[in-house]
């Protein structure tokens, strides 16, 4: 079992939309092993969407928060935490909740603990004020693994253990959330934001919204958006989707001509009492803000399968179509390299 | 076994943790009661005759639905016949079923009927108007029914079910959210006899048993919410079965999402999952509660065993001074990481914690939910207190068994 060590400033930045409009965020950055002389130069850096977090059962996090405060809102002090949405028995002191145990403020550091005991997809989010820090950007996946897993035996690399049909190829987060332009307007200007006036302008996949989100990872153009939302996989490969929620509405995710199946939900496999396997296929899957799915397809014919989101009114950028949560699969005749990591 | 439910609709108002007071419809036990918000949690067995007695003082007419009650009858003063849905001139429905009139109509229907039905199945329902259903549950014509099943023995905890015994459904405490969410223009329109308009229905106000956060976390029947007599401060001690009992009493779906662990879901709508021996039940850390829907589940903290001196937490709590400690200038934290252990808080920030217990978030992840008119903390928010073993008392979270629960 490995111990992890991984450290995250919280800080601002800004992030660009399809239609050249920039929104001011606040976010994560990943400042593991950067030299302590050098942190302060990921200042106003923050992700959309945070980085990756990942683990196997059994192994030990040690994930440390770092407030880097925001340089675009000098006037601001806001602390800062990290949740660990849904795991399991955790204790307040872990639990990121800043009215039940501690919060993080500016130039200070907290380390987090955890050791994951059950696989699946989880998210991690700040639960600072909540309802203004989510929407902002403090958003991030959060995949463990299980414990027998190793990518470099087929049977081994699972999503839920062997055994369990979950091998899988190839896998990708699908992180929805959505951007409400007023809102990180105010946040920019200074104002208070009346958030039961919420209404998300742009709806985005990994943080980019269409056609952004085909872009690749680390395209040079979104260098605050380095997640793409393009799926990728060789005819016949067992493809595993993580769907994460963490906007403020339910969205209806499907992908043309692509059946899915559920494997798992909310980072439990459908299993009954007594073992019952309630597994189900879905068309059109439908996820609530705080649910995470994973979905498995095998991946059909080469050619390329548009995603969309099925609330059509979703796939547009400020009203204007086409844009969204639009993305696609493109499957190679076999033509692909075996994937290094999860979404590369 | 009869049992008879008294109950009578009225207006009233209730407020939010804002400071607001917002007009309601209601229902009150008492004749000499205020209407509350939700209606009294109606707790009856499986096999009971279950008899309604409504009785309308609103400026309209209104009814009860008993969703997942077969062969409900009504009585309004000619006998038992099996409910009825209504219709005005042109034929056009008026009501989805038999409704109480509303005094002085000069057609003079009675303004008292009697609603009678025998629940075949145990769980968790809601009960909600017929009648304008549009405005009326909005308004807050709608709670909780709770059917026991027939085996119920609160003392016997094999029987301490929500579904009978070997159903899987044991539970040691029991707590009941009802879900809405309340536009006040439109409660403002129905109080001054304004033009009433759902399309522009627009939430401010989310509420958990008729309260807003941070009231949720008040105890049943404080004073000073007089209309709104019920807390949703859930309490529990590790390794416990706690029965959650979601119910979406609302027009909206509300994502609820508790910190501690995940839930089992056990019962939908009153029905067990399970076919035949097949067990459909399942886990989730959040439930997408829509609208009329009800779930029941079974939460568990069991915690992972840190303790002091066997098992210390393996990172080192920071000096206080570089904490942030107390959000609004109060805390639920302990000062400690070990539950049942108090430990150092800042001077000045209000100590909320009683004996080291644990507090676990409870609430809609649609997060504009968790406001009061766009203000956070508010709306669907409370708290999973876990206190030490032995520590809590076996009064909590037990809701009297075959009683509707008064104001
Ligand atoms: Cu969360
Ligand atoms: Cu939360």
């Amino acid at each position: 079992m490995a111990i992890i060590e991984q450290r995250l400033g919280a800080t601002d930045g800004w992030v660009k939309m399809p239609d050249g409009n920039l929104f001011y965020i606040m976010g994560f950055v990943d400042i593991t092993g950067v030299p302590e002389t050098a942190v302060v130069s990921y200042r106003g850096k923050a992700r959309l969407i945070a980085p990756l977090v990942e683990a196997k059962v059994g192994d030990e996090v040690y994930l440390t928060l770092t407030n880097l405060g925001f340089p675009g809102r000098p006037d601001l002090d806001d602390s800062h935490t990290v949740h660990w949405h849904g795991f399991p028995n955790q204790i307040p002191l872990y639990d990121g909740v800043p009215e039940a145990s501690v919060a993080v403020r500016v130039g200070r550091d907290f380390d987090y603990y955890y050791k994951p005991l059950d696989p699946g997809t989880y998210m991690y989010h700040c639960h600072f004020e909540p309802v203004e820090h989510i929407q902002m950007g403090m958003v991030g996946p959060l995949i463990a693994r299980p414990r027998d897993y190793d990518p470099g035996v087929p049977a081994l690399k699972t999503a839920y253990g062997s055994g369990t049909g979950t091998e899988f190829a190839r896998e990708y987060f699908v992180f929805l959330t959505e951007l409400d332009a007023r809102a990180h307007e105010f946040m920019v200007l200074v104002q208070e934001y009346d958030w039961s006036e919420y209404r998300a302008d742009y709806y985005l996949i990994n943080g980019r919204a269409y056609p952004d989100t085909v872009k690749d990872n680390g395209d040079p153009s979104l260098p605050s958006q380095p997640f793409s939302a393009r799926i990728k996989a060789n005819t016949g490969d067992r493809v595993l989707l993580r769907f994460v929620n963490l906007g403020y509405q339910q969205h209806a995710i499907e992908i043309v001509g692509i059946p899915l199946h559920v494997a798992g939900v909310d980072a439990q496999r459908p299993v009954g009492l007594n073992g019952e396997d309630l597994s189900y296929g879905k068309n059109v899957l439908y996820v609530a803000p705080g649910q995470t799915y994973d979905v498995m397809f095998t991946a059909p014919a080469p050619g390329t399968y548009p995603l969309y989101n099925r609330n059509c009114h979703k796939n547009m950028n400020a009203g204007v179509a086409p844009g969204g949560m639009v993305s696609e699969v493109a499957v190679h005749p076999g033509t692909l390299p075996p994937q290094p990591g999860p979404n590369a | 076994m009869l049992r008879n439910v008294d109950l009578w609709t009225r207006d009233g108002f209730f407020s939010t943790p804002d400071g607001s007071s917002i007009y309601f419809w209601g229902l009150a036990s008492r004749e000499d009661g205020k209407a509350q918000l939700p209606g009294p949690l109606i707790v009856v067995q499986q096999g009971d005759t279950v008899r309604i007695n409504l009785t309308n003082t609103l400026p309209e007419a209104t009814s009860l639905l008993f969703p997942g009650q077969e062969g409900v009858t009504v009585d309004d003063g000619t006998g038992p016949r099996p409910v009825q849905p209504r219709f005005g001139p042109g034929g056009v429905l008026t009501s989805f079923t038999d409704y109480a009139d509303y005094p002085d109509n000069p057609m003079a229907n009675p303004t008292r009927v009697t609603y009678a039905f025998t629940p075949e199945n145990p769980g968790t329902y809601l009960y909600w108007s017929g009648t304008n259903v549009h405005r009326q549950v909005l308004m807050g014509l709608h709670g909780c029914l709770i059917v026991r099943p027939a085996d119920y023995d609160e003392s016997v905890p094999a029987r301490r079910t929500a579904y009978g015994e070997g159903t899987g459904t044991e539970f040691d405490r029991e707590y009941v959210l009802v879900l809405a969410e309340v536009d006040p223009e439109l409660n403002y329109n129905v109080e001054h006899g304004f033009p009433y308009r759902v399309r522009d229905y627009k939430p401010r106000y989310w509420t958990m048993n008729g309260r807003c956060a941070v009231d949720t976390m008040l105890p049943s029947g404080v004073g000073y919410l007089p209309t709104q007599p019920y807390g949703s401060m859930i309490t529990a001690e590790p390794g416990e079965k706690v029965l959650f009992r979601y119910a979406g009493g609302g027009i909206e779906n509300h994502p609820l999402h508790p910190h501690g662990n995940h839930t089992r879901i056990v019962g939908l709508d009153g029905r067990l999952l399970r076919n035949g021996a097949t067990d459909l039940s399942y886990k989730r850390f959040t439930v997408l509660v829509g609208p009329g829907q009800t779930y029941d589940q079974i939460f568990i903290w069991t915690g992972l065993g840190f303790d002091p001196v066997t098992h210390p937490i393996p990172t080192v709590l920071p000096q206080l001074q570089n904490l942030a400690v107390g959000h609004a200038g109060n805390t639920l934290w302990s000062g400690s990481a070990y539950l049942g252990l108090k430990g150092d808080l800042p001077v000045g920030v209000a100590d909320l914690n009683d004996m080291g217990e644990y507090y676990f978030m409870l609430h809609s992840h649609e997060e504009v939910q968790i406001t009061n008119w766009g203000k956070y903390p508010g709306g669907l928010m409370t708290m999973v207190a876990v206190f030490p073993s032995g520590r809590l008392g076996e009064r909590h979270g037990r809701i009297p068994y075959t009683e509707s629960v008064p104001v």
